[in-house]
């Protein structure tokens, strides 16, 4: 694998020429948040956060994306898809976010049905990641097989040493990359910072307060549905409000509606949509198979720590620690799985 | 192959409709690229998204059996917003179709066996592919006797009457009871509800698959009379519904467990739905 070394000093030239020859998203602040959007230079980049507030899931999977237009013109209906996708470079994504992302891939080019509009994203996107130079109370990353300085998935990863950015090339897309801004990417000092990286990675896994540990959890839950454990105290003091799926990076349920813009022409959008919600499920004929939060939370916890896993072979949660942050009544995945674990114990 | 564009229906204009009863329209389709009519590729029940353009689109069973022709034919009973605005579309207006969409019934193991079909409601549209392919002259060799038990809550409810009276009792060893739910003024044929009735009528399980597709609560009292007369949970069949957005594995809502209706469904025998949590 290759490395480079960017001064920190040069980190505004490189922000602004990609935002010249790229789409760039990056993180910023607006108002009380920090979020990715789309940037036109380095004096709009935030570079010193923790994680955003909202992942940059949305890079792929906008939070509301025209699929097509409509149009009835006299006795034909056309069916008109948007342009083609831009080139774009997400910058400072976050080792646990970019794992995030990988956990959309199965889903969106699965084996019989692509997406053309997640896959044209992710195709003509370069991922640079930005390793965590601290560890949060809410992060755990590190027990869903991530860590704060993990390059996994990235094009390129960025780890903050001193007055420097230790540049791992993870693959071709990212080592093109390099090669076209070559004269802020040098190789001089790699090496040094290579180690200073390894001792950064070892310094930051130590510093994690959340004690969490998966194993065995998946086959309590594969062959115990009925748990009484999710009547308990999850499903009393859900308010539905579905904060944990907008916040969570590996949440990729979406609905899909029309938008008219005129009596004969208008958009099919798709936008996020929440488990969480009694509507999700709701049949025309009024049937709801899952009618309250009880069987609601049972999903959503079992499609992160289970469902996916047994779908696609990777945990559906990477440890952000976003939902249990931001959950207005402390539903707490890393609780969920460590009471499971001691439920586990008497079934 | 994996098909990337997915997400967008194909124009498709109307060219009949049945009005099967008050709430029921069986609507006739056909794709204005004859090319992709051609390639459609429908097998015996899977289904399609259907788009009325402005209010959305909705999963609808494909009705017809790909051997009666290049058409599609969809059973729509008026329940919510999309389908009260497809009640109002008329012959010659256009609309969006993606698919076809699902497993589909077993049809090639299902050969050389005898098949008994119970439908309740407006779960006769579903099978009715089946039913259809079964009965048709191309494959007809290929099943045994093909019985009909289907059940409506009333007689303005009994969807394709004629199949039922005309059509399918004409063909070569069939059988077809029909029943309402309550005493009706003019209704000659057999009252009760669909269970007590497969009791009455009692099929043997010997070589002998049922395809069973109705109300939860008319398969809940349906599947013990199916073990009672002897039928292993294999020999059974059903389809299922489910609330759906993209029909491909992907907007989330469908899953029973870690399996997806639309692409894993929507037909699964008894002894798969057993394997499965109890969430639909």
């Amino acid at each position: 694998m290759e490395s480079r070394v960017v001064n920190k000093g040069q980190i505004s030239e490189l922000l602004d020429k990609l935002a010249k020859d790229y789409n760039l998203i990056a993180p910023i602040k607006e108002e009380t948040m920090t979020l990715f959007r789309r940037v036109s230079g380095a004096q709009d980049v935030l570079l010193d956060y923790n994680n955003s507030d909202i992942s940059p899931k949305g890079c792929f999977l906008p939070q509301n994306e025209k699929t097509f237009s409509y149009m009835y013109t006299g006795d034909t209906l056309e069916i008109n898809k948007p342009e083609g996708v831009q080139k774009t470079v997400l910058f400072g994504a976050r080792p646990c976010d970019i794992k995030a992302i990988l956990t959309f891939d199965p889903v969106f080019e699965g084996v019989k049905f692509g997406d053309e509009y997640y896959s044209n994203k992710r195709k003509s996107t370069v991922i640079i990641g930005l390793s965590c130079s601290k560890v949060l109370s809410t992060c755990f990353c590190y027990a869903m097989g991530g860590g704060p300085c993990d390059g996994t998935g990235s094009d390129l990863l960025l780890t903050e040493i001193g007055d420097k950015y230790y540049v791992e090339v993870n693959t071709e897309k990212g080592k093109a990359l390099v090669d076209a801004y070559s004269q802020i990417f040098s190789s001089q000092g790699a090496e040094q910072l290579a180690k200073d990286k390894e001792e950064l990675a070892k310094k930051l896994s130590g510093e994690f307060v959340r004690k969490v540990d998966l194993t065995g959890v998946k086959e309590v839950l594969d062959g115990n549905f009925e748990l009484p454990y999710w009547d308990g105290d999850n499903a009393k003091k859900c308010i539905g409000c579905g904060t944990c799926t907008y916040v969570c990076p590996t949440c990729h349920c979406f609905d899909i509606f029309d938008y008219p813009t005129g009596d004969f022409t208008g958009d099919r959008l798709r936008c996020w949509d929440s488990c969480m919600f009694p509507e999700y499920t709701l049949e025309a004929g009024g049937h709801n198979p899952r009618p309250t939060r009880k069987e609601r939370i049972r999903n959503r916890f079992m499609h992160k720590i289970k469902y996916h896993l047994d779908r696609y072979n990777m945990v559906g949660c990477v440890g952000c620690g976003r939902c249990v942050n931001k959950c207005p009544v402390n539903i707490d995945i890393t609780k969920i799985i460590n009471d499971l674990k001691e439920v586990a114990q008497n079934v | 192959m994996s098909n990337p564009t997915a997400l967008t229906p194909y124009p498709a204009t109307i060219t009949k409709i049945d009005v099967e009863a008050s709430d029921t329209k069986t609507f006739t389709v056909v794709f204005d690229d004859p090319e992709i009519m051609e390639n459609f590729g429908n097998q015996p029940g899977q289904v399609c998204m259907l788009s009325a353009f402005g209010e959305g689109e909705s999963t609808i069973s494909i009705t017809s059996s790909p051997t009666r022709g290049k058409f599609l034919e969809f059973c729509v009973r008026r329940v919510g917003r999309l389908t009260s605005v497809l009640h109002q579309m008329e012959v010659g207006q256009k609309i969006g179709v993606r698919g076809p969409y699902g497993n589909g019934f077993p049809y090639e193991t299902m050969k050389g066996k005898d098949l008994f079909f119970v439908g309740g409601g407006s779960a006769l549209a579903p099978i009715r592919s089946l039913i259809d392919y079964a009965l048709s002259e191309q494959y007809r060799s290929d099943y045994g006797k093909v019985e009909i038990l289907y059940g409506a809550r009333s007689m303005d409810d009994i969807l394709f009457k004629s199949d039922l009276a005309e059509r399918w009792p004409k063909i070569h060893n069939t059988g077809i009871y029909t029943t309402i739910d309550r005493e009706e003024e003019g209704w000659k044929g057999h009252v009760g509800f669909v269970p007590s009735y497969v009791e009455e009528v009692a099929p043997s399980p010997e070589n002998k698959i049922a395809i069973v597709a109705g109300p939860p609560i008319m398969i809940k009292f349906t599947l013990p009379v199916f073990a009672k007369l002897g039928f292993k949970d294999d020999q059974i069949i059903t389809t299922l519904e489910m609330r759906m957005k993209c029909c491909l594995g992907k907007c989330g809502r469908c899953n029973i467990g870690s399996k997806f209706i639309c692409v894993d469904g929507p037909v699964f025998s008894l002894a798969q739905l057993k394997q499965m949590p109890q969430e639909y």
